[in-house]
């Protein structure tokens, strides 16, 4: 029950806490809109607020108390108006604070210390499949160069760190206290929709403006479709970067300053305002990744989508940890979508690409017999796979779809995955790949006229593949030693099929057998026969020798080992044909129409086999 | 056949096809139905969304839960579709003519629809804006007896809502949309040079120059009815297709203010004469298309039946709240209709807010499934390039 003397004071604070109030009425007065309350002089916000929680009291005591005189309904309705003003001024002040200290977050050094946050080796490094592609009617290089490359050390993202959220203050501390005093009020009187309202206003704001110095660019789906992939991985590489800043310490910063402002008034209120400022900020950031995850499936797509794979589970947990409201369902389950879809593509891109090997339709055979361009690209695009094995052999969960042994279909290679118990289905795939890319060669072996040439070509490419494969330790140890043995074992055997090819019959030449009359030793060597023997096998070696030393080895030890196994058959052959048959040569006439060359000067031609020179 | 026959009824061509094929199998007939029912089943749902507002329970037309259906319509018909595409005997089928041309359009007019989609997600946090704008004057003018302060708040928040309304709908309508920047340095800001305070634009997640009206113009290229020979097989269901999805983003661009709509009611839809569903789209176009009329007069905002109702009782009130701070007293009766105004509004927000959600989560659905089927086509796509045999 209120005395006299009490409700006199309580009036006469109630009085001055109206004045102050109403002086400072924007609508109302000149020096109401002048200048601002906070900010300038402590006392004078220290000094409003107190008014304010005056006005504040009286209203919630004029409720309680109905049998008190003093409050009649103009009375309330007056009290109303008051606590209107207020919250209007106070809007005002919670707007102007935010807005002086809202300041684009310094970008640069964000970016310097967010990337100093991984321990990153350097395990990639950038690849340039090498210069003679094949014609246009390729399936799988395009262009002229095909680049397959991933991102410097830097920002490669496929380290495992763990979650480095790193909070930055968005805000002096005094201006914090500052929006938290008035916010307190506000909301005591029932104007939280308002200041929800300022607050996300602002700050959404600022958010735009650090994306766009983060260089986050608004992309339709329809304008990704239609870029360049070329142009699309910088763009992907850049958007790793930037999404790292947002999740990690722009959003993260955002919900630190709600969290701080609205602490005392309950989490659903800092959540909202948080939602507010960051959720179309989000949307459009994410809406990036998808637009990426659904973009046709190609080859060379494969490893860019393998990054921002990475990247984006690397700072999932964050996401997780920064909306972890049920109002921002919708972000997480986003965020989780893409993960999908980019785990569907990549599985999508490497069957794409099995298939794409397998189809490869160049004809146009390879001068020299040398390597082929399908070779190195799958070589060097499976070497990168098996660098990025952490992250595949997790992605890739079935065999390669191919016929069984029996399939009986002639258009696909067969393979039985029993006997290759125990490899991870990555292993599988990329033991796949080189049976099809063999399996691809072949028939292109077959558009040689030479069949010595086509051997010598299966040789070759079979080779580089083992190379390859021995170069790479993560490769070799997928493939497995079997296989390679099994690959070791198919180019030795071109190779010797290459020599049968070759030279059985111009060794043939140097045979005993046709050249004795009458079967015994020391008479009757047909000289005419004789003859014929050295002219044949002197234009046959010639023919041999101009053609190839046009094909290639382009391996330096592959090349000498098959010359020097040339030069073993064919050396003492040789030697010991002339050490029989030269005086019969050289009894008649024009011996050196005959015998043409020494064994030392075959020798030296041999040396010209395989270098490739050019036609003369 | 001459073409002309193909301009009779929908039994009649049927019939015509039967004739010309004198020994059917088994799943050609099976395809025909499925290709029959789809289209019925088309018609029907049409119908549906067409049915007069007298009927109870129905949705108003562009009203949250009509959008609902209709997005409902295009799930249902999109499954069908499907279903239709995926049991095509011969997969090779879509290498050759006329699908060869038919299904990269397609695709590509999905590719379009997806980014109307996510436009009108953001546009939907516009009006998820106006909303809670909305519920700051409910909650104002719930309090009795109305006071000064309530009717001064009521009009602060009315006046945000007004300009929210219209400055989006003017960037909308804009050519280009400009971008807004708040002076950091400003300080102080007196109510009465009150600019509104969301200065976010729709057009903010969007890039600049894309236009929704433009996108939807695009996806009507080449949007004509398959004919002759074309008209069987998978040809006529990706045409019925194509023009359910153009119709659906065109209906959800009118209804929710998103970026650029210039030139929205120019679009034509190509409805053909002998589709027996051709008369509910036209009705529908129709109808919304006088909407469409009466906004550009009256300069309101999106054609959704909740903003409308929005704007109406916007209007309304802020003439109550100026008759209140300029004329002091009001009358009872005055104050009983405003607080039936705000009931309303009241019970506008609550359809908004139990609407908007599921509404912006059916979008996405919608985007899921327009990603899917494209996904799955692309695919095939490439699968027709595997079978030819590789050279020996």
């Amino acid at each position: 029950m209120e005395t006299p003397e009490n409700s006199n004071k309580d009036n006469s604070g109630y009085e001055s806490a109206e004045k102050i109030i109403l002086r400072w009425d924007s609508t109302a007065s000149e020096e109401g809109r002048e200048r601002m309350i906070f900010g300038t002089d402590r006392q004078e916000a220290d000094v409003y607020l107190q008014a304010v929680d005056e006005i504040q009291r009286s209203l919630s005591s004029a409720s309680i108390s109905d049998c008190s005189h003093n409050v009649d309904a103009d009375n309330q309705s007056k009290v109303n108006t008051t606590i209107q003003i207020a919250m209007a001024r106070l809007e005002d002040e919670f707007r102007n604070i935010l807005i002086i200290h809202t300041s684009a977050l310094e970008i640069d050094s964000l970016f310097d210390s967010s990337t100093s946050f991984s321990s990153s080796t350097p395990t990639h490094h950038d690849l340039e499949v090498d210069e003679d592609c094949i014609s246009d009617d390729s399936g799988i290089s395009r262009n002229n160069l095909l680049q397959l490359h991933h991102c410097e050390s830097s920002d490669s993202s496929t380290y495992r760190t763990s979650s480095s959220i790193r909070e930055v203050d968005l805000m002096p501390a005094e201006a914090i206290c500052d929006l938290q005093a008035i916010a307190m009020r506000m909301i005591a009187a029932g104007y939280l929709r308002e200041c929800i309202q300022v607050y996300g206003s602002v700050r959404k704001s600022s958010v735009d403006s650090s994306f766009r110095k983060l260089g986050i660019e608004k992309l339709s789906i329809g304008d990704v479709q239609r870029l360049e992939w070329e142009a699309l991985e910088g763009k992907i590489r850049r958007w790793i970067r930037a999404a790292r800043v947002c999740v990690r310490i722009l959003f993260a910063s955002e919900k630190k300053l709600c969290e701080q402002i609205f602490d005392c008034v309950g989490t659903d209120i800092d959540d909202a305002c948080f939602m507010e400022t960051v959720k179309g900020p989000a949307i459009q950031l994410f809406n990036f990744a998808e637009a990426i995850s659904i973009s046709r499936r190609s080859p060379e797509k494969l490893f860019k989508i393998l990054d921002l794979y990475d990247a984006l589970m690397e700072f999932l947990p964050d996401i997780e940890a920064v909306f972890d409201s049920k109002s921002s369902d919708s972000i997480r389950v986003q965020a989780a979508e893409i993960l999908s879809r980019l785990a569907e593509a990549a599985r999508g891109i490497l069957s794409e690409f099995e298939n794409a090997v397998l189809r490869e339709p160049s004809r146009v055979p390879v001068p020299g017999g040398t390597i082929h361009p399908l070779t190195r690209y799958v070589m060097n695009y499976i070497s990168l796979i098996s660098d990025y094995k952490q992250t595949l052999i997790e992605l890739i969960m079935s065999k390669p779809s191919t016929g069984s042994r029996y399939s009986g279909d002639p258009s696909t290679p067969d393979m039985e995955f029993t006997e290759l118990e125990g490899k991870t289905p990555l292993a599988l795939h990329l033991i796949w790949i080189i049976v099809v890319l063999q399996f691809n060669l072949d028939g292109k072996s077959k558009h040689y006229r030479d069949v010595s040439l086509a051997h010598l070509f299966m040789m070759n490419n079979v080779h580089y593949i083992v190379q390859k494969v021995k170069g790479s330790p993560e490769l070799r140890e997928m493939i497995g030693d079997d296989c390679l043995r099994k690959l070791t074992g198919k180019f030795r055997q071109a190779a010797t099929s290459y020599q049968r090819a070759t030279w059985v019959s111009v060794l043939y030449c140097l045979r005993d057998e046709g050249l004795h009359v009458s079967g015994s030793f020391s008479s009757g060597v047909s000289k005419t026969a004789l003859r014929e023997r050295f002219k044949t096998f002197n234009a046959m070696f010639e023919e041999v020798h101009r053609t190839q030393s046009m094909w290639l080895i382009p391996d330096g030890q592959l090349r000498e080992e098959l010359r020097i196994s040339i030069s073993e058959k064919l050396l003492p052959a040789y030697r010991s044909f002339l050490g029989r048959f030269r005086s019969h040569i050289e009894s008649g006439k024009h011996p050196e129409n005959y015998i043409k060359y020494s064994a030392e000067d075959l020798e030296t031609a041999v040396l010209d086999f395989f270098e490739g020179y050019p036609a003369s | 056949m001459p073409a002309t026959d193909y301009q009779a009824s929908f039994l009649g061509r049927i019939s015509i096809r039967r004739n010309q094929v004198i020994a059917m199998d088994g799943n050609h007939e099976q395809e025909l139905q499925d290709l029959e029912l789809f289209s019925k089943h088309v018609s029907e749902r049409f119908a549906e969304l067409l049915s007069s507002p007298d009927d109870v329970p129905f949705d108003a037309l562009l009203s949250i839960s009509w959008l609902r259906k209709l997005l409902d319509f295009f799930l249902c018909c999109e499954a069908e579709f499907k279903g239709i595409l995926m049991m095509g005997n011969d997969p090779s089928q879509i290498s050759k003519p006329p699908l060869d041309r038919l299904i990269p359009e397609f695709l590509d007019r999905s590719v379009k629809a997806l980014d109307v989609c996510n436009a009108v997600t953001t546009g939907l946090e516009s009006v998820r804006h106006y909303q809670k704008l909305a519920e700051i004057v409910v909650s104002a003018l719930e309090q009795k007896p109305i006071g000064d302060g309530q009717s001064r708040r009521a009009k602060k928040a009315l006046t945000s809502l007004m300009s929210a309304m219209n400055v989006d709908d003017k960037e909308c309508s804009a050519a280009k949309a400009t971008e807004r920047s708040w002076s950091f340095s400003r300080r102080g800001v007196s109510s009465k040079d009150r600019v509104p305070e969301h200065f976010r634009s729709v057009s903010n997640q969007v890039a600049k120059n894309w236009s929704a009206a433009k996108q939807i113009q695009a996806m009507t290229n080449n949007l004509v009815p398959p004919r002759g020979a074309d008209g069987s097989g998978l040809a006529s269901p990706v045409y019925t297709m194509s023009v359910i999805m153009v119709f659906v983003m065109w209906a959800l661009v009118a209804a929710i203010p998103c970026q650029e709509r210039n030139g929205l009611l120019a679009i034509h839809f190509p409805a053909p004469k002998q589709v027996n569903w051709a008369q509910s789209i036209i009705g529908l176009h129709e109808k919304i298309g006088e909407e469409w009329k009466k906004k550009e007069k009256k300069g309101t905002a999106g054609l959704l039946d909740e903003m409308q109702k929005m704007e109406k009782l916007g209007n309304i009130l802020m003439d109550f709240t100026d008759s209140f701070q300029f004329h002091g007293d009001i009358t009872d009766q005055k104050a009983e209709e405003a607080a039936a105004h705000a009931a309303e509004l009241a019970e506008t927000c609550q359809r908004m807010e139990e609407g908007l959600l599921p509404l912006q989560m059916q979008i996405r659905e919608v985007f899921h499934r327009i990603v899917k089927t494209r996904t799955e086509l692309l695919n095939a796509l490439d699968q027709v390039g595997k079978s030819s045999p590789p050279l020996l």
